[in-house]
């Protein structure tokens, strides 16, 4: 679940600051027609999104690569256009209050429809591997999904509220430091795509700039937080104190209240940020920790054999065995008693495709380390796949006997 | 009047630049001026080749001619590199699901996949049929000298054909160098006839007497996608 609300926040968290940066700032500047635009322009953004996971889920019509440069090259366009009319709004009344609404509408919906798709794609994704939408797994990493969202949901009306409530010009200091370092974002993105799908010739300086921004992608998700998060900071020293003139007690309480209001959306933006920075290190880390491993039991050597007892092991639950080579090399193997059957499933504690991460045992079922592939426990013992390695055995005498030769074959796959 | 003309005139030029740009699907550029080398050898030697230009194609209609594929775009990473009796090319797109338990695509960043076709043999494969039955490894060392990812591949079908492959964890560009190492079919139990009748007349020793065959290409420069 926790993976997955991580997973959301961090698809989500540039095109939830910007909306809301947006259609605060369409608010504030066009009050006539600002809010319609936007909340059109949101709404499109989210059918968009939703018909682009539909097509690139079931159908082989998309690809995305392509599909995210159209759409930044749009953005990049707009943006350019919208400043423009910012820039000439006054000599060219003719454009009036409604042209910059319409073009700020579409950056959200541009915005949204290139991230939304692959979070609306997650359940498809996660019913990969539950198979069912009646599983707890899935149920639980849906939740995580839905609550991503309404994190979401929260930070963009946050930080709308704030947008609309900063001082001109700050809110378009604001709102064109976050477009800038969005639209920085974008023409890296555009940079790798183009060199992955050689459209463009690579050489070193164009790899080693692809190179650096994608292998420190998340820092631009971090500079538009840093950038929102100033946001509040402008509101609470504008709203220390009432600076408007009142003339009479009705009208104080009324800007007593906004400044309340005022401080109170600033700390929520701000509580946001802070969360949102440690969502996407300190949780993101946690939710995306290794499982550790359950221990190595005890087990004989005797003639050149590590040798487990049934005893030991036909409880049907997952358990680990190992012998430690000369070399100090600690060689992993599992045992479990398959179910509804005599039988066991022995193999290495490491399979071909992952290495020597491991299984473990998570309600009933035996699943690698790494990939999350959770094994049929029946065909443990059997080559392939995300199998454990199959290596020798024998079955004497109520024992589990494994040559040290068998497993001494695989002693580099435990470094 | 005046706003509806201009509102419609901007729209329309934003229209254009959607449609305009990203149409092509299919490109090509020579990829050796970032002068990658290819080798490939026997276990037991490293006869190193020069550096050579490879036409490296990004294929979008891996398909049939005719069916609309466009999710389905490989990138290639090396071509018809030649070791032993195999023709060797290694492309990668996105993770993929596959039967078998191994649906989950979540945790890896690329499908891995290694196209191997005969070359003119006495082991009774058609020249450019699928090499089937052979354990095949994988290595990918970072420019730093770590090993970023390596295991076996596992052996499937796709639209394309029969391949060995796997889903991989590489999240981090680099300039990579990747090695495929090939094992005998022979290890897997697969059999040739040995008569003079029906025997095509060779044995896998003559190419395997060496050790494991090897294609190591070095220079792949690798940045994540998002698919």
């Amino acid at each position: 679940m926790l993976k997955y609300f991580v997973m959301t926040c961090e698809a989500l968290m540039i095109s939830a600051i910007l909306t809301g940066a947006c259609t605060g700032y369409a608010e504030q500047r066009y009050p006539k027609t600002g809010k319609i635009t936007l909340f059109v322009g949101t709404v499109l953004g989210i059918l968009g999104a939703a018909v682009m996971a539909y097509l690139k889920n079931a159908t082989k019509l998309i690809d995305t690569s392509l599909w995210n440069m159209r759409n930044f090259i749009a953005a990049a366009v707009v943006l350019v256009v919208f400043f423009l009319v910012s820039a000439l709004q006054k000599p060219m009344k003719c454009v009036g209050d409604f042209l910059p609404p319409i073009l700020l509408c579409l950056l959200p919906a541009l915005v949204i429809f290139y991230a939304l798709p692959d979070v609306l794609a997650y359940p498809y994704v996660i019913l990969l591997t539950e198979k069912t939408v009646l599983s707890t797994n899935f149920l639980l990493k849906t939740v995580g999904i839905l609550f991503g969202l309404a994190m979401m949901v929260l930070i963009a009306a946050a930080v709308r509220r704030g947008m609309r409530r900063l001082p001109k010009p700050s809110d378009f200091l604001m709102l064109t430091l976050l477009l800038l370092v969005h639209t920085a974002r974008q023409i890296s993105v555009v940079l790798r795509i183009m060199l992955t799908k050689r459209m463009i010739s690579s050489n070193h300086t164009l790899f080693s700039i692809a190179k650096f921004s994608s292998n420190h992608d998340n820092w631009f998700t971090f500079a538009v937080i840093g950038i929102a998060a100033v946001i509040p900071l402008i509101l609470l020293v504008k709203y220390a104190k009432i600076t408007e003139l009142y003339h009479n007690p009705a009208e104080h309480r009324k800007l007593r209240k906004a400044q309340r209001m005022t401080r109170t959306w600033a700390g929520v933006i701000l509580c946001c940020m802070v969360f949102s920075v440690l969502n996407l290190t300190s949780i993101k880390t946690y939710a995306n920790r290794a499982v550790e491993l359950s221990p190595v039991e005890d087990s004989v050597i005797q003639d050149g054999n590590v040798v487990v007892r049934f005893e030991q092991v036909e409880d049907g639950h997952l358990h680990r065995f190992a012998y430690v080579s000369e070399n100090g090399v600690q060689i992993r193997f599992i045992v479990i008693k398959k179910p509804n059957s005599s039988a066991y499933g022995i193999g290495l504690d490491a399979c071909d495709i992952c290495g020597e991460t491991g299984y473990y045992e998570k309600d009933g079922q035996v699943v690698c380390n790494l990939c999350d592939v959770v094994m049929n426990i029946n065909t443990i013992g059997f080559k392939g796949g995300c199998n454990p390695i199959v290596i020798p055995y024998t079955i004497e005498n109520g024992s589990i006997y494994v040559p040290i030769e068998g497993l001494l074959a695989y002693e580099k796959e435990f470094k | 009047m005046n706003k509806k003309l201009i509102g419609i005139a901007l729209i329309a030029a934003i229209a254009a630049s959607l449609t305009a740009c990203g149409s092509s699907t299919t490109s090509t550029a020579e990829v050796s001026s970032a002068a990658p080398a290819s080798v490939a050898e026997a276990d037991t030697e490293a006869p190193e080749t020069e550096a050579e230009k490879t036409e490296a194609e990004v294929k979008t209609d891996a398909l049939a001619p005719g069916d609309d594929a466009a999710g389905f775009t490989e990138y290639p990473i090396f071509e018809d590199e030649e070791v032993g009796f195999l023709n060797v090319s290694a492309v990668y797109f996105q993770p993929v699901p596959m039967s078998g338990g191994n649906e989950n695509t979540e945790d890896f960043n690329i499908h891995l996949e290694a196209d191997v076709s005969a070359l003119e043999n006495n082991l009774g494969f058609g020249v450019g049929d699928w090499v089937p039955y052979m354990t095949v490894d994988y290595k990918i060392v970072a420019s730093s000298g770590d090993t970023a990812a390596e295991g076996s591949f596992m052996v499937m079908s796709a639209s394309d054909g029969p391949h060995y492959g796997a889903n991989v964890k590489l999240p981090d560009a680099d300039t990579y160098s990747i090695e495929f190492t090939f094992h005998s079919p022979e290890e897997n139990g697969y059999l040739l006839h040995t008569d003079a009748e029906t025997g095509p007349g060779g044995s896998f020793d003559e190419y395997f007497k060496d050790g494991n065959l090897k294609v190591t290409y070095e220079g792949w420069e690798y940045v994540p996608q998002e698919w």
